[in-house]
């Protein structure tokens, strides 16, 4: 029981801290992002998309592309994600705006096309992708250890690639002049642009990078939780992504704990299910945990919460 | 060198013909949206192009699906009249949805759980007054009472939350449309499904706020009730903000909070009134659907009409006024697409590309009136350039 808590848990938090640390980037520069739902839904429709085709075309075991599919959902996040870059800082859109209609958009257009492609290319009246499950690998010392083993156990291999890219990520933020001068553009663009840095550019990055990392939580509930990609990947986890950053603070490792404490409520729900013996009806209330708990901690940590000052203002050379 | 000027002739004849078109500041609130609407079924066209079908035959349809242009053939008691009046009943709690948007929009807020709103007014509404057997001239008002109360009390707990939390109003409304859509999906298929539809039952039609079958001119056609009061509401709601003072306030602190709180508005309590306010139109949108245009709920679904409506509470600029035309406009879409869809094999889920398209371009009219005022300025400096020469 432990067991499937935590391997659960695991596996739906990792793909959430990583769209989260794309969420960071953005919202550190400045750049309000409600769009991360939309980008990882058009990330896994385009890793998928590339996936199912090479397959069907080169005769490719499916299982075999893997890795590629994670690659190109993470070019297809950050091709979605410019058009929030060109609508928020070569536009001036309204950034919350400019998000909420991105993911309509890419609702929209993913579903259209999945159906469309699936009739024209393949032949067949379908709305998903199929692109199988993943392989699952287990670490041979450490799953032995109790209790903390199972973390080690039934791995997907993209927990270690997202592990990877957060360390990468986090070393960036913190520890570079590019993470410096972005975390500057989001508290004071001005003196940024004063030190002869250009502001749009760096924003533009910072959304760039936010796509490709959505794009890669993308394909990953895709490979895990719903084994294809359908219209059905729009379950608001992006919007779950972006609670967590807010709860931990737009920090990396505050933020990878809220990740956790969702991840462990949602399995935690489904093992308390089983154990309780509740009928299926019941699930629909379990689904609930992770939304309720959110909605719960930000009445608690949202007041002394302290965003990036110039977040969601429209930067503007020529203002002072 | 000649052909060079001549050319460049050519260019600034069609930009003044475009900025002449849209360029006159006082009409840009409805020239820009036209042109923008124009754009994105340009873009669809070339989608349906590309996928070998004829776009001006699909857009046909797509009126002729409405009842703004006659079908070849009509089924028994079906006519144009009929076509049009459903389309309007479709409409109705679009134009509520929307309205709810711009009322947060304006008061600086954004209302993105106009959905969740519906939900759980319409699910309040069908099972306490729904499922009862009132007499019609009870129920109808009383599903209307409720659908305001339960909107009210929703959008004010997202309000009250922003104010006394700090707590975003995107994130935690949209938290609450997932609650919402998930404990009622559980109490739906607990208590009040219907084993064959996989819906919830059918409610009373005493209590519909739409006169379902209605026989006249030997027609049988559905009659929105709610449709009569989103117009008068619309109408109030422009009043509201042009002559009231709660209206003026609302509209202070959504265009500069600061500014509000030192020429000694209460900012907090004007932010819970204004999601109150907006709660309470997502709240009749909510009745109107569930108990107007549908008559049970479909259990986990949010309605897509409450996403619909930021689109079309952005196209209609806010304005009341904008928000009937705008609903108009994407309900055509949205409902003529079934029958684009039979009729030239385009598939259905164009309509929200479409949509979406609309959407897109609409979050860029600010650059758009940037950049004709720019070319004005540019032209006109030109042409006194071309005078003095």
């Amino acid at each position: 029981m432990i067991d499937t808590l935590i391997i659960d848990g695991l596996s739906f938090a990792l793909p959430l801290f990583i769209m989260a640390i794309g969420g960071i980037y953005s919202e550190r520069s400045g750049i309000t992002n409600l769009a991360l739902e939309g980008l990882q839904g058009f990330g896994a429709f385009f890793g998928a998309l590339w996936a199912v085709t090479i397959s069907y075309y080169f005769d490719i075991p499916i299982q075999k592309l893997y890795y590629l599919a994670l690659l190109l959902s993470m070019v297809g996040g950050m091709l979605f994600s410019m058009i929030h870059a060109l609508l928020c800082i070569k536009f001036k859109a309204n950034q919350v705006i400019s998000g909420v209609v991105i993911n309509i958009l890419s609702m929209a257009l993913t579903t259209f096309l999945t159906t469309q492609i699936n009739i024209v290319a393949f032949g067949e009246l379908s709305d998903k992708f199929q692109i199988g499950t993943s392989v699952r690998f287990t670490i041979p010392g450490l799953s032995k250890l109790p209790v903390l083993g199972a973390a080690f156990k039934n791995l997907y291999p993209f927990e270690i690639v997202i592990l990877f890219i957060a360390l990468i990520a986090a070393y960036v933020l913190n520890k570079t002049g590019f993470g410096l001068r972005l975390r500057a553009c989001g508290d004071n663009p001005h003196s940024v642009d004063a030190a002869g840095v250009d502001v749009y550019k760096v924003q533009f990055k910072a959304v760039l990078i936010s796509g490709a990392l959505s794009g890669l939580a993308g394909i990953c509930y895709t490979y895990s939780i719903l084994t294809h990609f359908s219209p059905s990947i729009y379950m608001g986890y992006g919007y779950l992504s972006i609670a967590a950053l807010i709860f931990g603070n737009w920090k990396i490792l505050p933020t990878l704990g809220a990740c956790l404490i969702f991840g462990f409520a949602r399995s935690g729900g489904y093992v308390l299910g089983q154990i309780l013996k509740m009928p299926s009806t019941f699930s629909d209330l379990i689904m609930t945990l992770p939304y309720v708990l959110t909605l719960l901690l930000l009445i608690f940590f949202s007041k002394s919460n302290r965003p990036p000052r110039a977040l969601g203002e429209i930067y503007d050379k020529g203002k002072r | 060198m000649r052909e060079k000027s001549v050319g460049k002739r050519k260019e600034n004849v069609l930009a003044k013909f475009f900025l002449k078109s849209i360029g006159n500041e006082r009409w840009q609130h409805i020239t820009i949206p036209i042109f923008l609407i124009f754009l994105s079924f340009f873009a669809a066209s070339i989608i349906i192009l590309a996928l070998g079908k004829n776009p001006l035959g699909a857009f046909y349809n797509l009126l002729q699906g409405v009842g703004i242009l006659p079908k070849p053939s009509y089924a028994a008691y079906k006519s144009m009249l009929t076509d049009f009046l459903s389309l309007l009943n479709y409409m109705t709690p679009m134009v509520f949805a929307s309205l709810a948007v711009s009322i947060a929009l304006k008061g600086g807020l954004f209302n993105i759980g106009v959905s969740g709103q519906m939900l759980l007014a319409g699910f309040i509404a069908s099972i306490t007054v729904g499922y009862s057997s009132l007499s019609r001239i009870v129920a109808k008002p009383l599903v209307l009472a409720i659908g305001i109360i339960a909107g009210g009390i929703l959008g004010g707990l997202i309000g009250f939350l922003k104010y006394k939390f700090n707590i975003n109003e995107v994130v935690s409304s949209i938290m609450f449309n997932y609650i919402i859509q998930y404990v009622l999906s559980f109490f739906i298929h607990s208590y009040y499904i219907d084993p064959v539809s996989r819906q919830s039952k059918y409610i009373a039609d005493t209590a519909r706020l739409t006169l379902v079958n209605v026989e006249m001119f030997g027609l049988k056609m559905d009659i929105s009730i709610g449709f009569v009061i989103a117009i008068i509401l619309a109408i109030a709601l422009k009043v509201f903000f042009h002559k009231s003072r709660l209206g003026f306030e609302i509209k202070a602190v959504g265009a500069n909070p600061k500014g509000a709180k030192y020429a000694g508005i209460n900012v907090g309590r004007t932010m819970i009134l204004t999601m109150v306010l907006s709660g309470v139109f997502s709240g009749l949108a909510g009745v109107t659907y569930y108990l107007g245009y549908f008559a049970s709920i479909q259990p986990k679904v949010l309605p897509s009409v409450g996403f619909d409506a930021i689109a079309v509470a952005l196209l209609g600029n806010t304005n009341p006024y904008g928000i009937i035309g705008a609903s108009f406009i994407i309900s055509i879409i949205d409902r003529g697409s079934t029958y684009m869809s039979s009729m030239a094999g385009v598939r259905k889920e164009i309509a929200s590309v479409i949509t979406g398209m609309i959407l897109l371009f609409t979050a860029c009219t600010a650059y758009i009136q940037h950049k004709i005022r720019d070319n004005k300025d540019k032209l006109s400096y030109m042409a006194r350039k071309e005078a003095e020469e």
